[in-house]
């Protein structure tokens, strides 16, 4: 019985170690599908690459803070997109891609309070 | 009354002539713009804003890592799979040309259509993309090039 039991819980984590992946296949693909959520479109590669350049940027201080980070952002994305759309961007990158950054997109949050 | 028809075989036929003179033509421009096109133009091969700027190659670049931002990378990324002494041949060929007067570097864009014997070529074909391959890319960089300072080596990095 108690063999029985062990055998479920290892199939149940076999299964869920499996199916993992299939859940987060790939973060750009996430990061695409976020953007799409705020009527950002593209070409995915593009986008991912550059969330991941203006992660690098903010990373070694190129851009001193999110505000640089957005203005950045605001002469690589589409003409047409908003103010709006170019935070959500800059949200979306940092939790996707340098998710240990938050603070800066925060401390804007805050000085905005 | 009906004009009458030329007949393929009258010595003298206006229209058949002109006929056959615009057809020559037409066959002239399709089989000859090859040749042409070999030869150096305001945008070929190097943009016209690349030869009139009085930006550094360093000001360029930098204006390149921040309003073309994925091409910059690809352009870095590929430097640094060069050995270090292609990397600074690439380095010194960029401020030789940027060193050069507006007639000189007209001159060295007509010679870069036909030499393909350059041995910094050969080495690294890419080695000016950034710089002459693209012309929305030069277009953003000579846009705005002159608000960076002019020797900050380390946007070769």
């Amino acid at each position: 019985m108690r063999l029985g039991n062990l055998s479920v819980a290892a199939a149940m984590t076999a299964a869920a170690v499996a199916l993992a992946p299939s859940a987060h296949a790939d973060a750009d693909t996430d990061f695409a599908d976020e953007l799409h959520g705020y009527g950002i479109y593209g070409q995915r590669d593009y986008n991912a690459w550059l969330a991941k350049i203006t992660c690098r940027r903010l990373g070694n201080e190129l851009d001193s803070s999110a505000e640089k980070s957005a203005e950045f952002l605001s002469h690589n994305l589409p003409r047409g997109t908003s103010t709006a759309q170019t935070w959500q961007f800059l949200a979306a990158a940092i939790g996707t891609y340098c998710d240990d950054l938050m603070p800066m997109l925060a401390a804007v949050a805050e000085s905005n309070h | 009354m009906n004009r009458p028809r030329c007949a393929r075989s009258a010595p003298k036929c206006p229209d058949l002539r002109a006929g056959i003179a615009i057809l020559t033509g037409v066959f002239a421009a399709t089989v000859f713009p090859a040749t042409a096109a070999a030869d150096a133009t305001d945008d070929y091969p190097i943009p016209h804003r690349m030869i009139v700027t009085t930006c550094t190659a360093e000001q360029i670049l930098t204006a390149a890592r921040d309003f073309a931002p994925i091409y910059y990378e690809r352009y870095i990324v590929d430097k640094h799979n060069k050995s270090p002494a292609v990397q600074q041949a690439a380095i010194d060929n960029v401020h030789y040309f940027y060193s050069l007067s507006l007639a000189d570097r007209r001159a060295y864009s007509a010679e870069m259509v036909t030499n393909f014997a350059d041995p910094m070529t050969a080495s690294w074909p890419n080695w000016a993309k950034i710089f002459f391959n693209n012309k929305g890319v030069a277009a953003k960089e000579t846009d705005h090039c002159a608000d960076y300072p002019p020797d900050d080596q380390s946007v070769w990095d």
